[in-house]
């Protein structure tokens, strides 16, 4: 029992990782109709923003994670000038060959800064355990889902009660309608890029001290998060979120139940069979073909 | 129409390759050998792709399946090369039918995410199942091709076998695309209800552009396995399906001469950016940005540029008839 709280809690750490690395995917896709394979080196760039901040520059953490926070949110408005501007009007392939080569572009200069030797970075509740049932939890894993569920509850506030949040779902329905209405459309799309980014870089933060912050992270979280929005429901929010946790559960308790080889095929294999079965996911818009 | 451009491609392809393998040095010969076979499975892809508009991000899969087709069958067996290859192909082809059947009423992301999971299933299959495929260690020792009695010494006189394989495979797909199976491919992707309302079985299209693709694949894969004589999962990842897709976009979609172009400069431009130091890969991922943003028709786009007027290109995918083929 102690072992199952321990792998439970690891696997809600993870899969709250793989949330918010969904969630940002989501906001962009909807937002935008772009399908984002960069968004697994989003949450690299989130990481060593902060390796970066606390290790390199050995910054205090409430100013390191701002500053690389504030480098997120840099970032992501770079992204939209310099990749999804150009690209906004091309096939659905051209903009996943795009931000695949980019992609290729960030890890390599990732690689080029950080050199290929991984990196540890801290969390600000190091090494800290707390005893639960029985079991002792790392309060770094209890942190990062409450930092999700806190981040969850502002989303739903920013997109319920804000003009700007508003705006931005107006934007995600109907970008004709919305600029006939007055609305600041390329303001509103450069901000889903920027809130994607934000969200990844709070993904990295949290994902840093859990694994290594390695340049090639990326691949195997987009894959994740690709898993979790499928299974969710394309293009929704609580899906990505049910979705995330959904594969960072299946991921542990996969790897020590059942076969710790073939633990990424569990998600996978579900995801295959969503999309045959229930491809609109547990949450997800109708329509089969949109996109 | 006829069979005049399949001909004159068949001849230019093997026309051109003979001239460079005579002039290109060995080390480039062996780039020039991976881009046959990259231009092979290319060309298949361009069946799914490229006329039938199926967005497929698992095509290394299908190379993959042949290529430890081939390497299983030699190496355990102790089958002759020439023999495991058809045997490859045809296993790689029925699997992909299998496949194809459910996955292929997806369409657009959807489909592309469905081959995106069908190919690191492989690779995750491929690094685990010790007993057959070696794991991540791969398989080596695949033994060396013999044509009548002689054992193919070296790049050169491979080289010369890739290029009369990759002109017989662009010969084929450009009758096919000429034929009236090449038009309901592409009648189905431009409007996959009209194509149905005129009769074209569009289940029955769909299947066979994706086991086609798989065939030019698994071909490729065989060549893959035979050439370097080792295989790994690694080189049948997702990341490599995704290469593929850039070569026929690069090149020119739904182009022959274009998957051959694509493949070439995709496989030399890493090369070509050596001189760039450690830096030359974030240089390659802007570069392929650049050609996506300013030549979105790709490198065959470019020629017909120079040759017509420049005029507005229509919003949807055009229909293109058999010109393509040139």
């Amino acid at each position: 029992m102690a072992d199952f709280i321990q792998l439970l809690v690891s696997g809600l750490a993870i899969g709250s990782v793989y949330a918010l690395a969904a969630i940002g995917f989501v906001i962009v896709y909807s937002a935008t109709g772009v399908v984002n394979f960069a968004a697994g080196q989003f949450v690299m760039v989130g990481t060593f923003a902060g390796v970066a901040m606390l290790v390199d520059a050995q910054l205090p953490a409430p100013l390191a994670y701002s500053a690389a926070l504030a480098v997120m949110a840099l970032f992501g408005a770079l992204f939209f000038l310099v990749v999804y501007l150009p690209l906004r009007k091309s096939s659905v392939v051209t903009i996943i060959i795009g931000t695949v080569a980019i992609g290729i572009t960030m890890q390599n200069a990732a690689l080029l800064t950080f050199g290929s030797w991984p990196f540890r970075l801290p969390s600000p509740v190091e090494g800290r355990t707390l005893a639960l049932g029985g079991a002792i939890i790392s309060t770094h894993a209890l942190g990062v889902v409450g930092v999700t569920a806190i981040m969850v509850a502002g989303l739903w506030l920013l997109f319920n009660k804000t003009t700007v949040g508003v705006g931005m779902r107006a934007v995600a329905q109907d970008i004709q309608a919305a600029r006939l209405m007055g609305l600041k459309v390329n303001r509103l799309l450069a901000l889903s890029w920027i809130l994607a980014a934000l969200l990844a870089g709070v993904a990295g933060l949290m994902l840093g001290p859990m694994w290594f912050a390695d340049v090639s992270m990326g691949d195997p979280i987009a894959l994740k998060a690709f898993a979790a929005t499928i299974i969710g429901g394309f293009g929704s929010l609580p899906g990505a979120i049910v979705g995330g946790l959904f594969v960072g559960l299946s991921e542990v308790l996969g790897a020590s139940y059942i076969s710790s080889a073939y633990k990424d095929l569990i998600s996978f294999g579900i995801m295959i069979v969503f999309l045959l079965v229930r491809p609109q996911g547990v949450f997800g818009e109708k329509i089969q073909d949109r996109g | 129409m006829a069979m005049r451009t399949p001909l004159a491609l068949a001849a230019a392809i093997l026309a051109v390759g003979a001239l460079l393998s005579f002039v290109l040095p060995e080390y480039h010969l062996r780039l020039m050998n991976l881009s046959v076979i990259s231009a092979i499975a290319v060309i298949g892809l361009n069946f799914a792709f490229g006329y039938a508009g199926l967005i497929s991000l698992g095509h290394a899969a299908f190379v993959g399946m042949g290529a430890y087709g081939v390497a299983i069958l030699t190496t355990r067996y102790g089958w002759s090369p020439w023999l495991a290859m058809p045997m490859a192909i045809a296993a790689t082809a029925v699997l992909a039918a299998v496949i194809g059947f459910p996955l292929l009423r997806l369409k657009g992301h959807y489909l592309a995410l469905a081959t995106l999971g069908l190919n690191v299933s492989f690779y995750i299959v491929a690094s685990n199942w010790i007993s057959l495929t070696g794991g991540t260690n791969g398989i080596a020792r695949i033994p060396e091709l013999h044509i009548a009695g002689q054992a193919l010494p070296g790049e050169r006189q491979f080289l010369w076998l890739g290029l009369v394989v990759l002109a017989v495979a662009a010969m084929v797909a450009s009758i096919l695309h000429a034929s009236r199976y090449g038009r309901a491919m592409i009648a189905v992707r431009d409007d996959e209800t009209a194509a149905r309302m005129t009769g074209v079985d569009t289940t029955v299209v769909k299947i066979s552009a994706f086991v086609l693709s798989a065939i030019y694949a698994a071909i490729a894969g065989c060549l893959f396995a035979c050439h370097t004589r080792f295989v790994a999962p690694e080189d049948f990842t997702y990341a490599h399906s995704i290469t593929y897709l850039a070569m026929l976009i690069v090149g020119g979609e739904s182009s022959i001469v274009g998957a051959i172009f694509g493949s070439v400069l995709l496989t030399f431009l890493p090369e070509w950016l050596r001189f760039l130091g450690s830096a030359y890969l974030v240089f390659f991922g802007v570069l392929v940005l650049a050609i996506l943003v300013f030549l979105p028709t790709g490198i065959v786009g470019l020629g017909r540029l120079a040759r017509r007027p420049p005029r507005r290109p229509a919003a949807p995918a055009p229909v293109r008839v058999p010109e393509v083929g040139s």
